[in-house]
């Protein structure tokens, strides 16, 4: 389990004359095996957080340590790796590869990953059994439901078995039922695997099912509510 | 691999036509290549027997080209000389000229002392070598044996009657005791014959007044001469400066100047034949360059995707190479294929003289430069690809 902190983040874009802080200082410590929700309106910076705690987008300002590396001073290939092993990414529009069956598209991060995996494929079925999907494996993801692609997508983030989970809006593109299962199914999978999971989200409702909620407003936290699931 | 290939099958017409570019290319570089490798080799032929002796015939200016065998003697005593022999050489249709084959189907005569010296060497397949003291047989080049379906003990009548021939057209039967091995070059259109032999058709093709005021068992068309073994072609000029400037009344041509001529039409024929093919795969590579920047367009958040899982620009790179030099591979193959196919029919419809030589070297060649056609057309956009930032690129609406 790693612990993760950011230190005073800030993002700026410049877009003409305006300068715009879609993080203005942010400071957070995420201890290992949590699992919390970002939440905020449109604009707010929730997205920018995750890419930059996705290690995805460098910070204009500030560091983000994880485990007590601190990221900034990493060159890209080694933010690459570092992303391949300890972070799984889950986005709102699923991202799977159309040219690759489900199975393969669960194991892709270990195509990536410099690992010595050897049986990749028998990591990726236990997966798949894992999430309910063991009999649609050499199924294209155009064949698959909303649900279960985002399923699919779950199991590609766990396969390096990551330290933590990114879910940009996991349940934005699926009806409520769906959505409880997935949120079920993410639930299970940081209680089981300890894995920590963040989920970026402006489902109030699905916040609630979290255990702590980080409330973003102009790029900065407004509010970091740790007895929010058990209040309401 | 697996990916390569479906992201192909993704967009099926557009990976067809582009790859249809391809093969267009491949197959012209095929059948160009191929007619310019049968032509070398004709030519490498030539170079291989112009290298090793030194041609002596009448100077410039004699009307009858005739030259006296005691001349023989004369260029014998020359220094660095080791063998002098007479040659006799007709067209084996008499009235025909160039052909495309190469060079043109010939009577020579065969002398037993000279043949180990010959080059390129010749070998009997079937039957046996000339007997130098029986008279009317024939020793035929492959192609002719092929073209005129002779077999070991048929007839053959030397000169072939031209259609156009009139009545005073003298020609001789001969039978065929030998066949030689294929060499690829102009000795599989020879019809070799004995000296003796020689000296009667040449009688036949001078004019009466030549042949009665001339002893031809004293003259000869022409000498071949041969320097030490091992002789370089730079001693074999030297050499024949020296018979120039000793032995008058004879001409000896530099081996250099045919070798030279023959090395500069090769070069100028493979310029051409190249060029003319590589125009079109340019146009092939050109549409690889536009189906590849098409794909990556389309999988923009494919690829963002992939870095987020931990990509390395060098790894979306090499995957976006690979699929051009797959798309390469599979053009390189087809037209390959098609080109094979095509100058295997017309060497077959052509029987004695195929027009057409895929070797080894030129399968290597084509294939392998389909594939690096391919990768180098996709290149460009591989570093698009590989450049785009993965938050835009996973942002992005496609």
């Amino acid at each position: 389990m790693s612990n993760i902190e950011l230190i005073d983040l800030t993002k700026h874009y410049r877009r003409g004359a305006h300068l715009i802080r879609a993080l203005d200082g942010v400071s957070l410590q995420i201890r290992g095996g949590e699992f919390l929700s970002i939440v905020g309106r449109s604009g707010s910076g929730k997205t920018t957080l995750l890419d930059v705690l996705g290690l995805l987008l460098r910070p204009t300002t500030g560091s983000v340590h994880i485990n007590g590396v601190d990221t900034a001073r990493l060159s890209d290939g080694r933010r690459a790796d570092l992303r391949g092993r300890q972070i799984g990414f889950i986005f709102q529009e699923y991202n799977l590869l159309p040219a690759l069956d489900v199975v393969e598209n669960v194991m892709l991060p270990l195509r990536y990953a410099k690992t010595g995996v050897k049986s990749h494929r028998g990591r990726a079925l236990q997966l798949l059994e894992m999430v309910g999907l063991s009999d649609r494996i050499h199924h294209r993801p155009d064949e698959l439901s909303g649900g279960e692609q985002q399923r699919v997508a779950i199991a590609r983030a766990l396969v390096n078995r990551p330290a933590v989970i990114l879910a940009d809006e996991p349940t934005g593109a699926v009806d409520t039922q769906t959505a409880q299962g997935l949120i079920r199914l993410l639930k299970e999978l940081n209680r089981e695997q300890k894995v920590t999971i963040i989920i970026v989200t402006h489902d109030l409702d699905v916040a609630a099912q979290t255990d702590r909620v980080i409330g973003l407003k102009d790029g900065r936290v407004f509010r970091d509510d740790p007895a929010l699931a058990n209040a309401s | 691999m697996m990916e390569t290939f479906r992201n192909l099958t993704r967009r099926k017409l557009r990976s067809i036509l582009t790859i249809s570019g391809i093969v267009i290319g491949i197959f012209a570089l095929t059948t160009m290549g191929a007619l310019a490798e049968r032509f070398n080799q004709q030519l490498e032929g030539g170079v291989t027997y112009y290298e090793s002796n030194i041609q002596v015939g009448v100077p410039d200016g004699q009307l009858v080209a005739l030259l006296p065998l005691s001349k023989m003697e004369a260029i014998t005593s020359v220094t660095g000389v080791d063998a002098v022999f007479p040659t006799y050489s007709f067209l084996l249709k008499p009235g025909s000229g160039f052909s495309f084959g190469g060079a043109p189907e010939s009577i020579v005569n065969r002398i037993p002392q000279q043949t180990p010296r010959e080059q390129p060497p010749t070998s009997i397949a079937q039957g046996r070598d000339l007997n130098p003291t029986a008279s009317r047989e024939v020793v035929l080049g492959s192609k002719l044996a092929i073209e005129f379906r002779k077999h070991i003990g048929d007839t053959f009548d030397l000169p072939v009657k031209p259609a156009s021939a009139g009545p005073e057209f003298v020609n001789h039967t001969f039978t065929v005791v030998g066949i030689l091995n294929p060499t690829g070059t102009a000795p599989d259109g020879f019809a070799l014959v004995t000296t003796p032999d020689a000296r009667t058709l040449l009688a036949d093709s001078l004019p009466q007044v030549i042949q009665r005021s001339v002893d031809l068992s004293q003259v000869a068309p022409e000498f071949t001469v041969y320097g030490k073994p091992g002789a370089s072609i730079g001693q074999l000029d030297e050499i024949a400066r020296q018979i120039n400037r000793q032995v008058s009344g004879v001409k000896a041509t530099e081996p250099s100047v045919p070798v030279n001529g023959f090395k500069q039409f090769a070069a100028l024929f493979t310029t051409i034949t190249t060029a003319a093919a590589l125009l079109a795969l340019v146009i092939g590579g050109l549409s690889v360059v536009n189906t590849m920047i098409m794909a990556v367009s389309e999988r923009v958040r494919e690829i963002g995707l992939k870095k987020a899982v931990g990509a390395h620009t060098g790894d979306v790179l090499r995957e976006y190479l690979m699929e051009a030099g797959f798309i390469g591979l599979i053009g390189g193959v087809g037209g390959y294929v098609l080109g094979f196919g095509l100058t295997g029919l017309i060497n077959a419809s052509n029987g004695a003289s195929p027009l057409f030589l895929i070797t080894p070297k030129l399968t290597i060649l084509v294939i392998g430069f389909a594939v690096v056609l391919g990768s180098l057309a996709g290149v460009l956009p591989a570093l698009r690809a590989a450049r785009l930032d993965p938050v835009t690129a996973l942002r992005t609406s496609n």
